[in-house]
């Protein structure tokens, strides 16, 4: 009824926009025992992560310029770091962000956006684990109309069917016969996976590592929202220095003020290969996870718009390089 | 903004809506609504106050791979997810409704999740759909093991009767209607129409329609949510006259009918508005049912029947004087 000459804000959905880029590029994650293991530790990952993301770099540049209506389009490229500051408690901003900005800067890395993993559990006052939990339509197996127990309610997701539990034989019956787990999208052999999204404690809920770098996967993909308003955007970062607690540090911090958007199109992660088994576990997460139709919709038109080659599955717009290292 | 509909266009749209009075003393406040439908943490609720109190939920999903329903017999898998979502009419009437549309063919094999996920509501089929079979079958109700919209319509209802903002105690007896829809293409050039409006028995309702191909689901699914809640309140109002003996004279103080239609006044009377929230392309659909039985003119009559009788109630010493002396 657009027609119409009679309006009620409250009554009409709407999605806020997000600027894009054609790439958001991962330069690596910082948890505890990198942190203890020395800068020599972090020099080496940079100097291992260089080559991977100069290939990331060209190949979108050739993706942006194949595409591009007249001539050579520049492709925008964002590079963001991720610290971990929610599953352990290390240091402080003053004394990690220089040494991690210097170690980059050794090896000809520019940070454009660092973040905080505790900022994809909650950013501000918004839950965002929580609103993406909500948004987790299992996959359903074969035979299945419509009734069974959501992920919600377990904490954990699969790619598949799980195998039946088998209990200990009672006396006169037969014990039942082990059945393995199915993958659902198995190529003739399962590849079977369940993933813990969550655990609850005495002190409330904690989000896995798998779960918090899927929503940081969807945060790069520009497709978060709530309540229609765009989440997790960059603050600048003035002249300043940087806190002595994380709590004083924004979730999400622009470092450099020429850089192109947060969001992109399409992410690329550049990792050591001890991650692959969490983000395999992130590709399960992502592929039974509906986002936000209006973002989506979002995304999409404005991918049309610059010939913006774009997969329509989101899991499919997240690429990784793993190199061999610790 | 919604997304684009992208992808095959529609070949068939089926539901069911289920109809029942809000368990609940008091009518909720449009704020009660708000957070009674929120369904989501992350999605709003809309709220809409002229003509009537309206709130609507976000859409919940529930993936599905199973048989279609088909008159013919025929087994048809299909694979997607069936949209649901509730509504509160005045706070009074609550209303859930899942939906789902199916292209005319779909690939021969099951593709990755994530690809059905970037087309909520949508149901494809494995190969072709015979979609007059299937219209039927979904009318008719399929076999166990089919796809069945009513049950996740009705998981839905009961996961929203157990909110504790409902305290259990509704004002009169009622009893909950379930409407069953499948809209079939139109053809070219021809404008929508309603084929036929069927009053099945065990409170069953089912419509079959015809609508222009790039007629969105929602509007449809509104249509008839709207035929769906007037039905009700027509089965409804009849009911409370059930029961009565009027003119008797074993209700010399009229109070079993004051009990009886007093909260048809409460609660029922003012929530008559047909078309209110139907767009103006599929109003005119409400014609032929205006036409023959009359919807509004029973409902006119009834109105003027509970009317009549309260002030029969009211004026019941002075028209004991006029009867007959034994």
């Amino acid at each position: 009824m657009t027609d119409a000459v009679f309006h009620e804000t409250a009554a009409a959905p709407r999605t806020q926009a997000v600027p894009l880029a054609h790439l958001s590029l991962e330069l690596g994650h910082l948890y505890m025992e990198d942190f203890e293991a020395g800068p020599g530790r972090l020099r080496r990952h940079f100097a291992e992560v260089r080559p991977w993301a100069e290939a990331a770099r060209a190949a979108a540049t050739a993706r942006a310029a194949a595409t591009a209506r007249t001539g050579a389009q520049r492709a925008r490229i964002s590079t963001c770091f991720l610290v971990d500051d929610y599953f352990t408690r290390f240091s402080s901003p003053a004394e990690v962000v220089p040494m991690l900005l210097a170690e980059a800067d050794r090896a000809g890395l520019t940070v454009d956006y660092l973040a905080r993993e505790s900022g994809c559990a909650v950013f501000g006052e918004v839950p965002v684990a929580e609103a993406v939990a909500g948004r987790i339509v299992e996959s359903p197996p074969p035979s299945s109309h419509g009734i069974r127990p959501p992920a919600a309610q377990t904490g954990w997701l699969a790619n598949g069917e799980r195998s039946p539990a088998v209990r200990a034989p009672q006396a006169m019956k037969r014990a039942q016969v082990w059945r393995p787990p199915k993958e659902t999208a198995a190529r003739r052999h399962s590849v079977f996976l369940d993933t813990e999204l969550f655990s609850d404690g005495p002190d409330g809920r904690t989000w896995s590592c798998p779960f918090l770098a899927a929503v940081w996967q969807l945060a790069r993909l520009g497709l978060l929202r709530h309540q229609g308003e765009a989440v997790l955007s960059p603050r600048p970062h003035g002249d300043g220095g940087f806190p002595d607690d994380w709590d004083d540090l924004p979730p999400l911090l622009r470092l450099n003020p020429d850089a192109d958007p947060f969001t992109a199109y399409r992410t690329c992660s550049v990792l050591p290969n001890r991650f692959l088994p969490v983000e395999h576990a992130v590709r399960v997460i992502l592929d039974q996870t509906e986002v936000d139709p209006g973002a989506l919709g979002q995304v999409a038109v404005r991918a049309r718009g610059e010939r913006a080659e774009l997969p329509d599955s989101v899991a499919d717009r997240v690429s990784y390089v793993f190199y061999a290292g610790p | 903004m919604r997304p684009p509909e992208t992808g095959p266009p529609t070949a068939l749209l089926c539901g069911e809506i289920r109809t029942c009075l809000l368990p609940a003393r008091q009518a909720l406040d449009i704020r009660s609504a708000a957070q009674f439908l929120a369904l989501r943490a992350d999605e709003r609720v809309l709220l809409s106050e002229r003509p009537t109190l309206y709130a609507r939920s976000p859409d919940t999903l529930t993936g599905v791979d199973c048989p279609l329903p088909a008159a013919d017999g025929a087994r048809v898998r299909a694979v997607g997810t069936v949209a649901a979502h509730a509504v509160l009419t005045e706070g009074r009437v609550l209303q859930t409704s899942a939906r789902f549309r199916a292209p005319a063919s779909g690939p021969d094999q099951r593709r990755p999740w994530g690809q059905y996920l970037i087309r909520p509501g949508t149901v494809e089929p494995l190969g072709k759909l015979p979609r007059e079979p299937v219209a039927r079958g979904v009318l008719d109700g399929g076999r166990q093991g089919d796809l069945d919209v009513g049950l996740i319509a009705d998981a839905l209802l009961t996961r929203l009767l157990r909110h504790p903002l409902l305290d259990q105690r509704p004002p009169m007896r009622s009893r909950p209607t379930r409407l069953r829809w499948a809209a079939l293409p139109a053809p070219s050039g021809a404008g929508p129409s309603l084929e036929r409006f069927t009053l099945a028995e065990d409170e069953l309702r089912t419509v079959r329609l015809r609508v222009p191909e790039d007629t969105p689901a929602d509007e449809i699914a509104g249509l008839c949510a709207d035929l769906a809640l007037h039905d009700w309140l027509l089965t409804t109002v009849v009911r409370t006259f059930d029961g009565i003996r009027l003119g008797t004279g074993a209700d010399r103080d009229g109070s079993s009918v004051l009990r009886a239609l007093g909260p048809a006044v409460d609660h029922l009377l003012h929530l008559w508005m047909p078309r209110a929230r139907v767009t103006p392309a599929l109003a005119r659909l409400w014609d032929p049912l205006e036409e023959r039985p009359g919807f509004t003119r029973q409902w006119d009559a009834l109105v003027h029947r509970i009317r009549d009788q309260l002030a029969l109630q009211a004026i019941g010493p002075a028209r004991r004087e006029v009867e007959p002396a034994p």
